[in-house]
Parts: C-alpha cells; structure tokens; sequence
C-alpha cells in the first residue's frame, strides 16, 4: 500500500537542517533533520519530554530554534516572526476565544484580512460546513462537548487556507471513543483538503492509524522517519522497537555477521549485522511473529517449547514460552485457531520457530554516529 | 544526523555543513509595539516609585549644605530623647494593636469558615466597612465615645482616650479587615481529609483544634500579624487625631516635615518606618509560597458540619465584633449630625456646611472625587496594560523582570514614606517634572503607585487564569495584538479589571499618608480635611467629611456590586453552560 505522498514528489514542503533548541545548558533539540512532503501527513512521536512539541513550536515560530535552517515551500522561514509564517494551529487547549461565538472565532482570522463581510460569512460556514458544525454557530464553546470544540478549533485554524496545518497533540483532551471517532474525521477531512500536516502526539496507535509518516523521537533527536508498517516492522533503534507495540529483548553476542549466541541459544538474522564477533547485541521479536505453525518446514531457528500460562485478551491468547536448555523466556501471542487447530495448552512442548527475517537486531550499547 | 537507520524512507539529506549560526528571530510590528510598552511602563513605575524613594535615601544622608554626610543624621536622631521615646511609644503601641487586631481577626475567620453559624453575609459586609473610610473616622468616633465629653466615658475607668487606649482601639478597627483578609483565606484552604483523619484517630476537639486548624493557618498569622504591624507603625491618622501627648513616629515624621520643614530628619524617620515594611515584604513573599504548598491538588476542600455549641459561641463572638465596629460607624455618623454635641443632640446638617470652615469647603470633597476618579482611570489602565505586556511580551526577560519587580515593590513602602519620597523627588526645582509640584496629577500619580501592587497582582491573576495560547493563535491568524486585547483579553478579564477600578477609588478616597506631603491649596482633598478640621477643632464637621468620604466609598462600591450582577451578567453570558 503506497500511503506515502513522499515517494511522488521531488520538492519537499518542508525542509529542516541541523535545527537544534537550547535552553540555557539543556539541550531540547539536537541536530533535526527532516524532509515533509506536499499533502502528506507527518506525526511526531515520543514519550513526554522528547522535543516534539518543541520542534512543533519551532516550526510555528512561537518559539524559534537556537540553529538550524527551516524552509517552508522554497522560502526560509527561519528567522520570520509567526505572523509572517503560513500555518494553521489547533493547540491541546484548543485556545477557544471563550468570550466569542463559534461563528466569530472562525471568523477571528478573517475579519483582520479586510475581505467583504458577504465572503467571510460564505466562508465561515463553508467551514462549519466542512467540520459539521452549521447548527451551532451562534453557541459559545463552553457549550459545546470537547469534541465540537476540537472542531471549531480545526475551522478556525483552516480558515485562512494556511500552506501547513500544525496539531499540537488535538485528541489528547477527549474521552477514547470521541478520539477514536475524530481520528477518522481529522485523516478524511486531511485527505480531502490536501493538506500538509504535522501532528504532535505521545499515543503510538494515533499515530499509526493516522499518519503517513511517523517520526519518532527520544531524547531530543530524531530516532526513525518511516511509515506505520516501517516503523512497526523495522524499528531503526532498540528505543524505536521498545517505545512502539510490544517486544521482546534479548541480550546476546555476536558470533557471525548473521548469527549470535542469545541466552544459551543460537539463533540466525537476517540482514546481518557487520560487527566483530563477540560484540554484544540486543535482540528483538515481537510477539506475534513468533511461529506455530507448519514448523517443520522452516529450518532456521527452530526451537522446541514449553508453554506456560495461557491468558485469554479477548482476540488472541498470550503466554510465555521457556526454551528448556536456554534462558529464553519468549512472550508470544498466539491465535485462537492457531491454539485450537494445534491443541496448545499450558505446560505441553509444541515446536516453534523465530523467523530470521522477523528478529531486529541492535548493538549494544546503542551507536550513535 | 545520525540515528535515522538505513531504511529511512525519505532520501537522506545531506549534513548541514560548516559551523551553525544561532537563529535570531526577527521581530514582528507587534513585537516592537509591545517592547516600547514595556520601556513606557519600566520608565513610568521607575520615575513614580524608584526616583522619589531614591530622592528620600539620599536626603537622609544629606548634611544642611547638602552634602554627603553619612550616618551624622542618624547619629542625630539616635541622641535625641524625645525621638526615642516615638520608638518605644510606636512598638509599643503597634505591638498591642497587631495582638489584638489578629487574634480578633482569627476568631472572627474562624466563625466564616469553619462554622455554621448564620448570617455568615452579613457579617462579612460588616467587616469590610473600615476599608471605606479613613484611619481618621475611628480616632474621630472614639473622641465622641470617650473623649472629655464622650457619651461611655465611664467605661475607661478614669483613664484617658486620649493616648494608647484610643491609638490602639483606633488601629484595631482600621486594620480589621487587612487581617480578616489574610486569615481567611489562610483559613479557607483547608484539607477535609486532615479533619476526617483526625476524627477517626479519635483526637479530642481541643486537640483538632490545636494540630490541625492552628498549624494550618500559621502561615496565614504569620503574614497578618507583619502586615497589621506594618500598618499601625507607619499610619498617623489616628495617632494624630486621638494621640495627645503621645508621640509616635508616624506623626513625628509629619510634624518634622509639614511643621518644621526639617526634610532630613523626616527622611531619617521615614527610612526606620521602612525597616518593618520591608521586613513584613520579605517575610508575605516568603510565606506565600510555602501556604500554596499546604494545599496539595488533590485535597478535599473542608465543609463544616453543624454543631450547635460552637455555631452559638462563633454567632455571638461575631455579633460583639461586628457590634464594636457598627458602633464606632454608626458615632461618626451620629455626631456628625447633631447640632451641637453633647449639649443639643437634634439632627441638623450644619456640620456639613463645609463651604463655611476651614479646611477646604465641598472643593475638597469635588477634588477628592475627581482625584479618586482619575486614579481609578488611569490607574486601572496603566496596571492592566502593564501586566498584560509582562505576561504576554515575546522574550525580552530582563525588562519584564524588571518590570515585574518594580510593580511589586510598592507594597513594601509605606505611603507616608512614598509622600515624604515624593516631596524630596518633585520639590527640587532642577527636577524636569518639577511642574507637577502641586497639581493634581501629583496627586493621581502618587496614588496610583503607592496602590500599584495589590492592582498589579489581581491582574496578572487573572491573566494567568486565561488561556496562554490566545497571542500565538491571533498571530497564527495575522490579527494584530491590540485586537486581540480588546475583543478577547479585555472582556475575558472585565470582573478583574472593574475589581482593579473600585480598589483604586475606595483607596483613593481614603487615603491620608502619602497625599498629606503633596496637596496644595488648590488641590485640598476630603481626607486632608478631615485631618486639618480636626487640628483645627472642628470635630463634628471633620466626622461629618469622614462620613462623606465613607458613604462615597460605600455607594461607589455598591454600584459595583449592581454593575456585576446587572451588566457583567449580560456581558459575561458566555461564562455560563
């Protein structure tokens, strides 16, 4: 599925080069790179503290970076005051004027432009339109749910058809089923729109369902940039791996450039790791790509298994599988079917097998270049 | 950059090259606008508080020919005994006053807050009544009381009103309120859980009382007791009116500077009554943020439950206080309409016939109207633009502390040294504001900054309350500042604004100490009436001017309160849900 506006386009939207954000002897931000592409929609993802929403208000202006260059559409936009940036924002606060109408806070900005007051109202309720809201443009917000007021907040930023769209962590004030609900409505309304967007947010399943491109953070540097599929799939770091869905480490060495010694087991990987035998390593597995089935026509890696308690979540079963002879203690999730067609119970050995091309493997310590 | 893998899916851009410039963002029109603002504002609380407090410093430390002569000043006034004797006479009496005034007051918070008692309203409007008139309208009352023709003159037992007796009970009920204030809220902010606790534990009332309430409120006693302190030491209203013989410094800087016209030692004298306003400063700084953190997020707020007994006992101690204040109103006013005290009691208005006695005529009543209502004008304006522009400036650190620094240090100067600052700063003819010498806008601009801080904080409260994302989300939009200010700031804040506009006219009204150095023929004020009818004594029509100055007070706040409920209402319909 080609859900990356990116492979298309040649010119970035966005161009950002060794931005760094200081404040006084901490260092927010550290050499941020970063190319985003025409309509798609970039999300930013980290734990609390990592320098997302910094670099957000970077981007915005509101508070500039210490170095670094950042260009918006061909122009460098560095050095230029908000007011003369092109950007929309929805902050988490939704920051509703509280004292104004719904009709007048979308029309907040376009009032200021001097346009004839018949083509701002045909705007402004073109937007509520857009965001659903027409019946409720003479209400005050905080007589709307938090979600009506996440509306307003996105009419409001729209309002002036601004280059970038900026979403400081949108859906973090509402309750879950609302924020499920509005995460399809925010990706269509995006879709249609065409867009550029960037969205701040600390919940991993937000941004794998919503974003085009997912660029996670830790520590104030950028850990990976890749779709949902890449990110998941092929974590670049042992943070990347750790921070998104579950995963199991092992600590190993290095034996060949393919091959490790791992708790008293030996196991291959694909593709290899060029590093001296015997360096130490982090190995990684999910779950869920632990196989059960039809072992015995996979060779690599295959290992025999006790199963220890089973736990019922709803859609699956997880469990822990212990390799006798190892120290490999490997938390699996396994089907329903998979449970019953191969009558898996706690405490019976089944075979199993850790594809070598699902196993991501990491030096450890960490590099950084 | 180094840690994006090797299955980056965006091309990998090539590394920045060469050493990195620091990014220095330009500054937008509204950038600037509201720099020089903060410059106008810097230089404004620079030249109506800092200049005239400097001007004060160094004529202190000033010889006859006017220059430097070091400590001789004080060295002077150290040797002198009748100024010794103002010292030991002021602690003294401050000292009484701040026992009684805060012990009064905690009882008094206590039945508010901790009890069922009822009339809980009415008796917090009783309480504030001192706030709306002089420190001059109790000394007056208590002459009428217990002065040599006083109507409870027995109940003295032969001792004299006049001297620490009347001091004392004058400062009590001035300061009354100051205090209520303070251990209120001390009091309010109450851990529910602590009392549940306590109760399970099996403690005794007594007991409760004396490891949860007590210490609770410490912080809150702490800062009342330095600030009623602060205000008894340095006030001269009712030392002057009701005093006698009995010297206190507030007076002796008056009778120096107003008397004497000797400048120096009113400077040496007023830097001493500095010494306990800056130490109370200090200390209310230091003990608010430690009373914030009493108060976890998480606490439960306290609801008294009833208990007939001490409802009972907190009703009746309340109905004495608020009896003890109502009476010495409720003289004022009696007095100031009988005809001839004590001897013709009948109702007449002869005492309010200003235009024929000395002190100023109704001119000063107009001039007292005008003042305060200029005050409140320009004062509410300057301080709610100033806090916005120290709130809400882009960077630009060091002037907004220094703004934010400046605003605050009002509330450490007494206003008898702010006026003493105020003549020494103005009076010099080299000054280039020497024109204001005199005028009424002296007289506004002194008022203004000696009430700034209490006004600077309600603002900047208030503004901290609202939405900090407001100015990035106008810019983001391209509307310019000052519209967002108006339409959004303004009326989100209008409660805070009008609270601003009635401290600053009620203080104004009432205000004896700073303005007393600085009025002119032409700008006599009420309360400086009230002062000179007195001295020259007329008392009843200087009761009656007092009564004038508090019915003012009163009615300027009662429109506020019809304004809030009537006007605001409509205004503020978005507040409701």
């Amino acid at each position: 599925m080609d859900r990356s506006a990116a492979a298309d386009a040649a010119e970035p939207y966005l161009r950002i080069r060794g931005l760094a954000k200081r404040f006084g002897s901490f260092t927010a931000l550290e050499g941020i790179d970063l190319d985003v592409y025409p309509g798609e929609l970039v999300s930013f993802l980290g734990p609390s503290g990592c320098g997302k929403t910094t670099l957000l208000r970077a981007i915005a202006g509101l508070d500039p970076q210490s170095f670094g260059t950042i260009e918006q559409a061909g122009r460098d936009v560095s050095s230029l005051p908000v007011a003369e940036r092109d950007f929309g924002i929805v902050f988490q606060s939704y920051a509703l004027f509280p004292n104004l109408t719904v009709r007048a806070n979308v029309a907040y900005g376009l009032v200021s432009t001097g346009r004839p007051r018949a083509e701002i109202e045909a705007r402004v309720g073109e937007l509520l339109e857009l965001v659903g809201l027409a019946d409720q443009a003479e209400k005050y917000p905080a007589r709307l749910s938090g979600g009506q007021q996440q509306r307003v907040a996105l009419a409001r930023a729209l309002a002036l058809r601004p280059g970038l769209l900026l979403l400081d962590e949108p859906l973090s004030a509402l309750d879950a089923r609302v924020r499920a609900r509005l995460r399809g409505e925010i990706r269509d309304l995006q879709r249609r729109l065409g867009i550029t967007t960037i969205m701040v947010t600390h919940d991993q399943e937000e941004a794998l369902t919503m974003a085009d491109r997912i660029v996670v953070m830790n520590r104030g540097r950028i850990e990976q940039v890749g779709t949902p599929y890449e990110v998941y799939a092929r974590p670049a770091t042992a943070f990347v791996a750790d921070f998104i869905g579950k995963m199991n480490f092992f600590r190993g060495r290095l034996l060949a450039p393919h091959r490790a010694a791992v708790e008293g087991a030996e196991l291959v990987f694909e593709p290899p790791l060029e590093l001296a035998a015997g360096a130490p390593i982090t190995v990684c597995l999910r779950p869920e790509d632990v196989v059960v089935r039809e072992v015995e026509r996979r060779p690599a890696n295959r290992l025999e298994a006790e199963v220890g308690v089973m736990e019922f979540i709803g859609n699956h079963f997880q469990t822990t599988l212990h390799v006798p002879g190892t120290n490999l203690d490997i938390s699996a999730d396994l089907s329903i079917n998979a449970v019953r067609d191969l009558g898996i119970r706690p405490g019976r050995r089944i075979p199993i097998c850790l594809p070598p091309d699902r196993l991501r493997v990491f030096p450890e310590p960490p590099v950084r270049g | 950059m180094a840690s994006v893998g090797p299955q980056l899916a965006s091309p990998v851009p090539a590394v920045s090259a060469a050493l990195p410039r620091p990014v220095r963002q330009a500054l937008s029109r509204d950038d600037l606008v509201m720099r020089a603002g903060l410059v106008l504002v810097a230089a404004w609380l620079a030249l109506s508080v800092v200049l005239p407090l400097w001007a004060l410093l160094a004529k202190a430390f000033e010889g006859p020919d006017g220059g430097f002569v070091g400590l001789a000043n004080f060295a002077a006034y150290a040797s002198s005994p009748a100024l010794a004797t103002s010292l030991r006479n002021s602690v003294l009496v401050a000292s009484a006053s701040t026992v009684i005034c805060v012990g009064l007051a905690f009882g008094y918070a206590f039945a508010l807050t901790r009890t069922r008692m009822p009339a809980k309203g009415l008796f917090k409007a009783v309480a504030a009544i001192p706030l709306l008139a002089p420190s001059l309208l109790p000394a007056i009352a208590l002459v009428y009381l217990f002065g040599n023709q006083g109507l409870a003159r027995w109940a003295l037992f032969g001792h004299s009103v006049y001297g620490p007796i009347g001091i004392v009970i004058g400062e009590v009920f001035w300061t009354f309120p100051h205090a209520l204030i303070i251990v209120t809220t001390a009091l309010a902010t109450a851990d529910a859980r602590l009392y549940e606790a306590a109760i399970a534990l099996k403690a005794s009332r007594a007991r409760i009382f004396w490891t949860v309430t007590l210490p609770g409120a410490r912080y809150g006693l702490v800062s009342a007791t330095f600030v009623v302190f602060t205000l008894v030491i340095t006030d001269f209203g009712v030392p002057k009116v009701i005093g006698g013989s009995f010297n206190v410094l507030a007076v002796d800087v008056y009778k120096q500077v107003v008397g004497q016209q000797n400048f120096r030692m009113g400077a040496v004298v007023g830097l001493v009554l500095l010494l306990p306003a800056l130490l109370s400063f200090a200390v209310d700084r230091l003990v608010q943020g430690r009373q914030a953190a009493l108060l976890s997020a998480r606490a439960v707020p306290y609801e008294p439950k009833p208990d007939p007994l001490v409802d009972r006992l907190a009703f009746g101690f309340c109905l004495i206080v608020a009896s003890a204040i109502l009476v010495i109103l409720g003289t004022a006013i009696f007095a100031s309409l009988a005809t001839y005290w004590p001897y013709n009691l009948t109702p007449s208005l002869r005492n309010y016939d200003f235009d024929n006695m000395d002190g100023g005529g109704w001119e000063s009543y107009r001039n007292s109207l005008q003042m305060a209502g200029l005050t409140a004008l320009f004062g509410t304006a300057i301080v709610f633009v100033g806090a916005w522009l120290v709130e809400k400036t882009r960077r630009f650190e060091a002037v907004r502390g220094l703004v934010q620094l400046l605003a605050l240090l009002p509330l450490a100067i007494p206003g008898l040294v702010m006026g003493l600052g105020y003549i020494f700063f103005f009076v010099e003819p080299a000054n280039p504001f020497h024109f204001l010498y005199g005028s009424m806008a002296i007289l506004v601009i002194c008022t203004i900054a000696h009430f700034y801080s209490v006004a600077h904080l309600t603002a900047v409260t208030a503004l901290k309350q609202i939405d900090p994302e407001f100015e990035s989300v106008s810019a983001s939009l391209k509307v310019p500042l000052w519209r967002t200010f108006f339409k959004v700031t303004v009326p989100v804040c209008l409660p805070a604004i009008l609270d601003i506009a009635l401290y600053l006219f009620v203080n104004a009204m009432t205000t004896v100490s700073a303005v007393v150095f600085l009025y002119s023929p032409r700008t006599q004020l009420a309360s400086i009436a009230v002062l000179n009818m007195d001295d020259a004594g007329d008392i009843a029509p200087a009761a009656a001017m007092a009564v004038m100055i508090f019915l003012t007070s009163a009615l300027v706040r009662g429109l506020y309160g019809v304004l809030t409920r009537g006007v605001l209402a409509r205004t503020q319909a978005w507040r409701r849900r």
